[in-house]
């Protein structure tokens, strides 16, 4: 990771919002939307701290009518403002979606590029905590699934700061989802991993640009979001057993930064893509995909974790089965390796 | 944790967790460091902010009182502590 | 009315401390015997006494994310529901649901996590009923945040146009998470946006069991005779965070002492006094419910974990399909 030495280490949710009030001292046009994100300060920390630096004005609590709200930053974004609105949970999705994908997503598209909707939409997503069915999921793959939007996952505070100044930056509508487990909050601890040295000025990542957080030569581990530091964890284990995992985190899903995980299977001959989305239809199935198509016959083994096709269940022991853990990516690489 | 080292070294200036705690937690004891945002050996500024303790549910900002190096982490994240211990030491600089 | 209120109140309390354990001093959400959200409705009590009092166990009653006073008022099965909370095989969704997802079809209870969303799913109950001839009602019980949703304007006036058995209640506790109702809307007073719809719409300004009940008596007497929904707003109190682990850093002291202080249990208790119910008789009713709230945790934890096995059932209906009568053979082949 190319970063300017720091000794100054941040929360993924501090990252972020380092980001949004960089953005919005430097232009009028970005204020922030959203349930519970004044006073409250966000209810995953997201916009904590900007309601006493930005007033009312600029750090808008709404009433809880997510189409009004979301189609609103679409019609404040095409008159050249730079909306961020917050959905508080992904899982919220399906109350306003038609805004989201019929108008935020397909209005550049279907204006022939004469409109255009510069906006952020956040939203956290995952699980772990046991919010149960309603409140844990990823969604990742219905996001990117559907064209017109770019989608943004990072998995540590120097990524979740340079994606933000990105993302709000960008011309086109972003879907920047930050996982809760990531955040570093005090009632949710986050893994080792997410908080990192993060330089104190702007500094912008690009999208479509995977991160390899960890080289290795005997097995790629494609993945995103809170599964890169399982992955982590699972390739220090596989180390002492002599198995050198390759962690690639995609960083951005659109665009996919599909040449740097072939250039990695390349090296490796296997594959390994974990998920915390529904496993059919989805993120997996892309990722393998695309590797076929272009180096399949460097492809010597192909293994995909992801949640099996259930809504996510509540009680721990139900969670924890569907939800790949470290071990189980373990043992995937194993498999690949065998 | 070896408190006593520190206190023999007279320039370091001790991080008090007392000296954040909120008005109305007065009935709670005891708390949790969430966050340290500098590592041991690392530099800190004069009121830029070291770590995040948790009180019951209200996470709070601890600044650093002087400018220098944080020398000793006395509480890591996730350990709990009793109101009024110090949670690590400063050396100014 | 009041034992459903003393119970459900000490229920939240004991549920508070059941879910506290293992979370101090460092407030882990996911720690503990009862890990993810918990929304506590202390406060709320009449609420749903005041309404439920009037139903049948074939009513559909739809809840929200603050389910547990109302399922108890409902009648929902308290050991299960308990269970299900904790997480247990025998809960009423067998670990699955948790506590913001409670069905029990004896008793047509049901409540979801997102906002509003109960909303349609009780006028369509209200169809079926009405398709069906049978005298029974719907009830949807919502807070006054979601009133600004989408789900439950549409659901008025689809309820309304189709003349359909419903009854809206809003639980009006004056706080959407952090957000007071001011700040979210122009018109305070929630039930007159029945008259946009051109349905009765009425406010209990104070949260008095017994005002709730003659209101809710009227509302739901005029679903069942045919006339059509109505609209009840009551105001309740919020006597604990949003969620467990809300600090509440955003809410005023001394609307947390007002909350606190302005007390449905006791006010019902007091009224029942002056109607000469004696003290012995309060405190027998207290103690029955406290023991059958003790019962209920101490059978749910005492209840086995769902086998990590068990996850990939229930996706779909076991078992196919109902045969159709146009489905039946039409001879001649053979």
């Amino acid at each position: 990771m190319a970063q300017a030495a720091t000794e100054r280490e941040l929360t993924m949710s501090r990252a972020m919002v380092e980001a949004v009030a960089s953005e919005m001292r430097d232009g009028d046009e970005v204020f922030v939307m959203g349930e519970d994100v004044a006073d409250y300060g966000g209810i995953f920390d997201s916009t904590q701290g900007l309601l006493a630096e930005f007033g009312r004005d600029r750090v808008m609590d709404v009433p809880i009518s997510e189409t009004a709200f979301i189609g609103a930053a679409v019609g404040a974004a095409q008159q050249g403002m730079r909306p961020i609105a917050e959905l508080m949970f992904v899982d919220f999705f399906g109350v306003c979606m038609d805004q989201i994908y019929n108008q935020m997503a397909k209005n550049t598209y279907m204006s022939g590029g004469a409109v255009n909707v510069p906006m952020v939409l956040t939203t956290a997503v995952g699980g772990t905590y046991n919010d149960a069915a309603q409140h844990s999921q990823t969604l990742y793959g219905t996001f990117a699934h559907l064209p017109g939007m770019k989608v943004v996952v990072p998995s540590t505070a120097y990524d979740a700061k340079g994606l933000m100044h990105s993302a709000i930056r960008d011309d086109d509508p972003v879907v920047y989802m930050f996982h809760k487990r990531l955040m570093g909050l005090g009632w949710m601890p986050a893994p080792e991993g997410p908080k990192t040295p993060v330089p104190e000025e702007a500094y912008t990542i690009p999208f479509g640009e995977a991160d390899v957080k960890r080289e290795g030569s005997d097995a790629t581990v494609v993945t995103l979001g809170l599964h890169v530091h399982r992955a982590l964890e699972a390739a220090e284990t596989l180390a002492e057993e002599g198995v050198e995992a390759e962690v690639v985190d995609l960083r951005t899903l659109v665009p996919m930064d599909t040449e740097t995980v072939v250039e990695s299977v390349r090296k490796t001959g296997r594959l390994v893509v974990v998920d915390e989305d529904y496993r059919s239809f989805g993120l997996t199935g892309e990722v393998v995909t695309r590797v076929a198509e272009r180096a399949l016959d460097d492809l010597e083994a192909v293994r995909r974790l992801a949640v099996p096709d259930v809504p996510i269940p509540y009680a721990r022991p139900l969670e924890e089965a569907v939800n790949p853990d470290t071990g189980a990516i373990a043992e995937a690489v194993r498999e690949t390796v065998e | 944790m070896s408190r006593d080292e520190g206190e023999d070294e007279a320039d370091r200036v001790a991080l008090d967790s007392g000296a954040v705690w909120p008005a109305d937690a007065d009935d709670v004891e005891e708390a949790v460091v969430a966050n340290w945002f500098v590592r041991e050996g690392g530099r800190v500024e004069a009121d830029a902010v070291v770590c995040e303790i948790q009180v019951e549910k209200v996470s709070i900002d601890v600044p650093s009182p002087v400018t220098g190096t944080l020398a000793e982490v006395l509480v890591a994240e996730n350990e709990s502590f009793a109101r009024g211990d110090p949670l690590a030491y400063v050396t100014p600089a | 009315m009041y034992e459903w209120m003393v119970t459900a109140r000490h229920y939240e309390e004991r549920l508070q401390e059941e879910y506290l354990e293992g979370k101090q001093p460092a407030f882990d959400i996911s720690a503990g015997p009862i890990p993810g959200e918990l929304h506590l409705a202390a406060g709320h009590e009449a609420a749903a006494a005041g309404v439920c009092a009037h139903l049948r166990d074939d009513d559909v009653v739809t809840a929200t994310h603050r389910p547990h006073h109302v399922a108890i008022a409902k009648g929902v099965d308290l050991k299960r529901m308990t269970a299900e909370i904790f997480g247990r095989r025998t809960g009423l969704c067998k670990g699955k649901g948790g506590h913001m997802h409670l069905f029990d079809p004896d008793v047509n209870f049901a409540c979801s996590g997102i906002i509003a969303e109960g909303c349609p799913p009780a006028v369509g109950a209200a169809m079926a009923a009405k398709k069906r001839n049978t005298d029974g009602v719907a009830v949807s019980f919502v807070g006054e945040g979601a009133i600004d949703q989408g789900g439950f304007l549409e659901s008025l006036n689809l309820a309304a146009v189709h003349d359909l058995p419903v009854v809206f209640v809003i639980e009006d506790n004056d706080w959407a998470i952090s957000m007071p109702k001011e700040r979210v809307t122009d018109v305070s007073d929630g039930s007159q946006r029945a008259a946009g719809f051109d349905m009765p719409g009425v406010r209990i300004d104070y949260d008095d069991a017994v005002a709730v009940f003659e209101a809710a008596e009227e509302a739901v007497m005029r679903a069942r005779a045919g006339n059509g929904p109505s609209l009840v707003e009551v105001q309740v109190h919020r006597r604990m965070g949003h969620f467990m682990g809300d600090a509440e850093a955003y809410r005023p002291e001394d609307d947390v002492e007002r909350h606190q202080r302005l007390d449905s249990v006791e006010r019902l208790a007091d009224d029942l006094r002056s109607s000469d119910v004696s003290d012995e008789e309060l405190a027998a009713i207290r103690e029955r419910a406290h023991e059958r709230v003790e019962e209920a945790i101490a059978w749910a934890k005492d209840q086995p974990e769902p086998d990590p096995a068990e996850v990939t059932e229930d996706v779909f209906v076991d078992g196919g399909q109902r045969p159709r009568a146009a489905d039946a053979p039409a001879g001649g082949d053979d």
